[in-house]
């Protein structure tokens, strides 16, 4: 690579755009789009309408208990586990949620730590994507 | 140039104002389609007769009963109920909307006379309303200086990026939440004998109650993996790192909270699946150790789901977890504006 283009590189890496009118017209016009997406999900509800189910009847217990689709995968787990530890988890998940920023606060000093966080992503996404898909079975 | 703009009055509005009064007298008159909604539409349902739903029974000359060929009794039931309850059938809303229309008009109208005659009399440019109204705002409050280094905060071109805009989705969808929960809130009632009633009626009465509701529903859902994902690109790209730990603490508070929305917000409708899941929930809390117990009963009010569980979480729903969403949602923004947007390496 040529001077120059190490210059433009540098150069365009610090370049800004003003958050009036560039990044909030952008804003804007995300939300524009989202509330044409949020107005056709009204428009067509008896479509998406989520069913409602009998009313509810602390004598009748039914055969399946499902919760909400983003507790499906903490559900499989709690079905393997004995219930102290399915309780236990979610705490410790979210305790160590809380805690990562002072866990591994350093600065990165190359691009490796993006990768590696990148990959452990994909890994976990896939992971509690296929047991949210086995909970909802 | 500077004199033949003093000179000309705006007549333009003026002529706009009076083709609009015109038009609203031609509207108040008798017979146009707007005064049609004057007469009451008469009610076409009779009163209800429990007689005429039992099946009438002939007596046969020979005295045995024969039961008369059946024949589908007339529905008794209202087609619309809520125009009943809202008054639309009987012209409620005409009077208003005349008024309405004839207001704006002849506001319209005095104000291009005004605008006139401030010309002619002043011989000076018109000075727009909305300049006006921020010059006498900023002459106490002094909010446009601030106000433009706010918005002239330079932002950097990486941040352009569509994966950048992920926690700006989450923020719209919480405040389309807000607006369709309010609305649900006018005619949700959160006591295990109505809840489940109210929903039927908001679904099938209330205008637009069903679209709301799903609206509702469905953003929640959108909420949750918009909070989700962002929360991943802020975890790949390391802008949780110092000096923004602070951010992120904020971010999963937000997370933890949407999450809660949720589970609380499952129970409302007190169907069967909503009783179950807070049963089993609750119960799972209820596993840990040393503070299970005290969890347990805190969530449901006692020791098992009931009037007071689903009043717990109605009030958690809609009064605590909101305003606890703004408090977190507002130091989390404040933070990003403070430490900028981290720089990927």
């Amino acid at each position: 690579m040529t001077e120059k283009a190490i210059e433009k590189q540098a150069s365009e890496e610090e370049e800004t755009v003003p958050f009036f009118p560039v990044q909030l017209m952008r804003e804007v016009r995300v939300s524009f789009g989202l509330l044409a997406v949020v107005v056709l999900v009204g428009a067509l509800w008896r479509v998406f309408a989520l069913e409602l189910g009998e009313p509810a009847d602390p004598m009748v217990t039914p055969a399946h208990t499902k919760p909400e689709w983003y507790f499906l995968a903490l559900y499989q787990v709690l079905k393997f586990v004995p219930k102290t530890a399915g309780a236990v988890i979610p705490v410790v998940l979210v305790g160590l949620l809380f805690a990562l920023p002072f866990i591994d606060g350093k600065p990165d000093a190359s691009r490796r730590p993006t990768r590696i966080r990148f990959a452990v992503t994909a890994v976990l996404a896939v992971v509690v994507v296929a047991m949210t898909i086995w909970g909802g079975m | 140039m500077q004199q033949s703009r003093r000179r000309a009055p705006r007549f333009r509005m003026a002529a706009v104002a009076v083709a609009l009064a015109l038009l609203a007298t031609a509207a108040m008159l008798p017979g146009s389609p707007v005064a049609r909604g004057d007469q009451p539409i008469p009610d076409g349902h009779p009163p209800f007769d429990a007689a005429r739903l039992a099946v009438p029974v002939e007596q046969a000359p020979g005295g045995a009963a024969r039961p008369a060929p059946v024949v589908a009794p007339e529905s008794q039931q209202d087609p619309c109920l809520h125009c009943h309850i809202s008054g639309e059938n009987t012209g409620i809303t005409t009077e208003p909307m005349r008024w309405a229309l004839a207001a704006a008009a002849g506001m319209v109208f005095a104000f291009g006379m005004f605008q006139s005659a401030t010309v002619w009399r002043t011989r000076r440019p018109w000075t727009p309303l909305t300049a006006r109204a921020v010059g006498w705002l900023d002459e106490r409050y002094t909010f446009t200086e601030p106000l433009s280094k706010l918005l002239g905060k330079p932002v950097p071109k990486f941040a352009m990026r569509w994966w950048y805009c992920l926690g700006g989705i989450t923020a719209f969808l919480f405040g389309v939440q807000a607006v369709t929960g309010i609305m649900l809130a006018f005619y949700y009632r959160p006591t295990p004998e109505e809840a489940y009633q109210s929903i039927l009626y908001i679904q099938e009465q209330v205008r637009f109650g069903g679209a709301v509701r799903t609206i509702h529903q469905w953003s929640a859902n959108g909420m949750i993996v918009m909070a989700i994902a962002h929360m991943a690109r802020t975890f790949i790209v390391g802008a949780y790192k110092r000096p923004r730990e602070l951010n992120w603490v904020s971010g999963a508070l937000l997370l933890l909270l949407t999450l809660v929305f949720g589970f609380t917000g499952y129970l409302l409708p007190w169907d069967q699946r909503a009783y179950w899941a807070t049963t089993v929930g609750t119960e799972i809390g209820g596993a840990i150790p040393i503070i299970g117990d005290l969890t347990l009963v805190m969530l449901r009010v006692g020791w098992d789901v009931t009037a007071a569980t689903l009043s717990r979480f109605y009030a958690l729903h809609v009064i605590i977890l909101p305003v606890a969403t703004l408090a977190a949602m507002g130091a989390h923004f404040l933070m990003v504006r403070r430490l900028g947007i981290a720089r990927p390496l």
